[in-house]
């Protein structure tokens, strides 16, 4: 008898059937760690924290520790007073890691060299008001850590690469567009605010731009995304953010069209397809960016790219910009 | 940053893809994103706690409230457990991580 050489390919479970096999499993690890260790659980219990929540209260301890310059929530030497920019620049200039003035993506990828820590963490006010000056100065583009009051959980992270999002229903993939932007596909499931508009002879250029140059940040872990609602929801959609790759100084300008990524990928916001390809190129899929809120209420600026210079760096850089 | 001290050990990008292809809705997605989350701490801190010495870990839990971001954290685990502590995590989480795919696909 001849073995067929296809092989069975295993079918996901519905979301029901997964939602229950988790829920089991997070009992399963809830029961086995109380039975183990009950003083822990009451030790946390009082404090008036759930390993549960852990995310949040440490999302507000940080938020805490950034306003305040805490010492004990930050490792030493991280706080840390900076100069304007502009002494900055001055300093790498004299020390021979800036030549010239004709190269703004070079002035930049150094400063953010010089100022930014070896490792992701959340910054401080300090560092952030730096960073506002210096995209202002090098890009342009007025940007804001905090705006109108509201701060993500961190402005310094990891971006992943993210699918494209259906636009109306109907919508496909092969309408996004041709060549490496649709390698990442199309996302099955809705973004976080549902379709861009409700048909296709609704949906406009504007709305076209905005699923093209979208961001995801990680609304869900905000400490008040649930008591907030649904002022937050509102106010999140189609926000403007400035993301710059800190390895080689692209820059773009996106709208927050979804939520994500989870925790526990090591990212912290996401990029279109469209969006990551001008950051690192079409083999980038994930690394360090600046995230900040475009601070424009007249709608002035564009989304896409924010070309600020001529050529890109010959090493990092992808692109030609 | 909404983080924890282990973050940078836990990099499960296929539970999430997969999570996302199942999920109909956002809250659908979120919400097993948040049970994966739970899991995944209750795990690491049984994991923590049963290497670490007993003597240390009410220092170490007051420690993990005041700041659970905190990689001085990690330093403290290193210089009491003998052991590689963050390959331990690693492999609890990896072990997880086969768990989970399974629990992704349905069972014959």
């Amino acid at each position: 008898m001849v073995k067929t050489a296809a092989k069975k390919k295993k079918k996901n479970v519905s979301s029901e059937v997964l939602r229950q096999r988790l829920k089991l499993k997070h009992l399963e690890a809830k029961n086995k760690f109380s039975e183990k260790y009950p003083d822990v659980e009451k030790f946390l219990k009082e404090k008036g924290v759930q390993l549960e929540d852990v995310r949040k209260h440490s999302a507000k301890i940080i938020g805490a520790g950034a306003i305040t310059g805490t010492i004990l929530l930050t490792p030493p030497g991280d706080a840390q007073i900076l100069p304007a920019p502009n002494e900055i620049i001055e300093k790498l200039k004299d020390q021979g890691r800036v030549e010239g003035v004709d190269t703004p993506q070079k002035l930049l990828v150094d400063t953010l060299a010089s100022v930014l820590p070896n490792e992701i963490r959340s910054l401080t006010r300090s560092e952030e008001k730096f960073l506002e000056q210096l995209f202002q100065n090098i890009l342009g583009v007025n940007a804001r850590a905090t705006l109108e009051g509201e701060h993500l959980n961190t402005t310094f992270g990891r971006i992943g690469a993210e699918q494209h999002l259906r636009r109306y229903p109907g919508d496909v993939l092969i309408n996004h567009g041709s060549g490496d932007v649709l390698t990442e596909g199309i996302a099955p499931g809705l973004g976080a605010w549902g379709y861009f508009a409700q048909s296709k002879t609704a949906f406009t250029p504007d709305l076209e731009e905005t699923e093209r140059w979208y961001a995801v940040v990680q609304t869900l872990y905000l400490p008040d995304w649930n008591t907030r609602q649904p002022y937050l929801r509102g106010w999140y959609k189609y926000r403007k953010v400035l993301i710059v790759n800190t390895d080689n100084g692209n820059a773009v300008v996106a709208s927050i069209a979804d939520s994500g990524p989870a925790a526990w990928t090591g990212k912290h916001f996401g990029g279109s397809p469209e969006v990551m390809d001008y950051l690192g190129g079409p083999r980038y899929k994930k690394g360090p960016v600046i995230l900040f809120f475009v601070d424009d209420p007249e709608n002035n600026v564009p989304l896409g790219p924010v070309e600020y210079n001529k050529l890109n760096l010959p090493e990092g850089a992808l692109h030609e910009i | 940053m909404s983080k924890v001290y282990y973050d940078h050990l836990i990099v499960l990008d296929d539970i999430e893809k997969k999570i996302k292809k199942i999920a109909q809705t956002q809250e659908e997605r979120e919400e097993l994103w948040q049970l994966v989350d739970d899991i995944i701490h209750h795990r690491v801190l049984a994991c923590v706690l049963d290497n670490l010495p007993k003597d240390n870990h009410k220092e170490f839990l007051g420690m993990f409230h005041e700041a659970p971001h905190s990689l001085n954290l990690m330093d403290y685990l290193k210089e009491r457990i003998k052991e590689n502590i963050e390959e331990l995590i690693k492999q609890e989480i990896g072990g997880l991580a086969s768990e989970l795919l399974k629990d992704l696909q349905e069972r014959e």
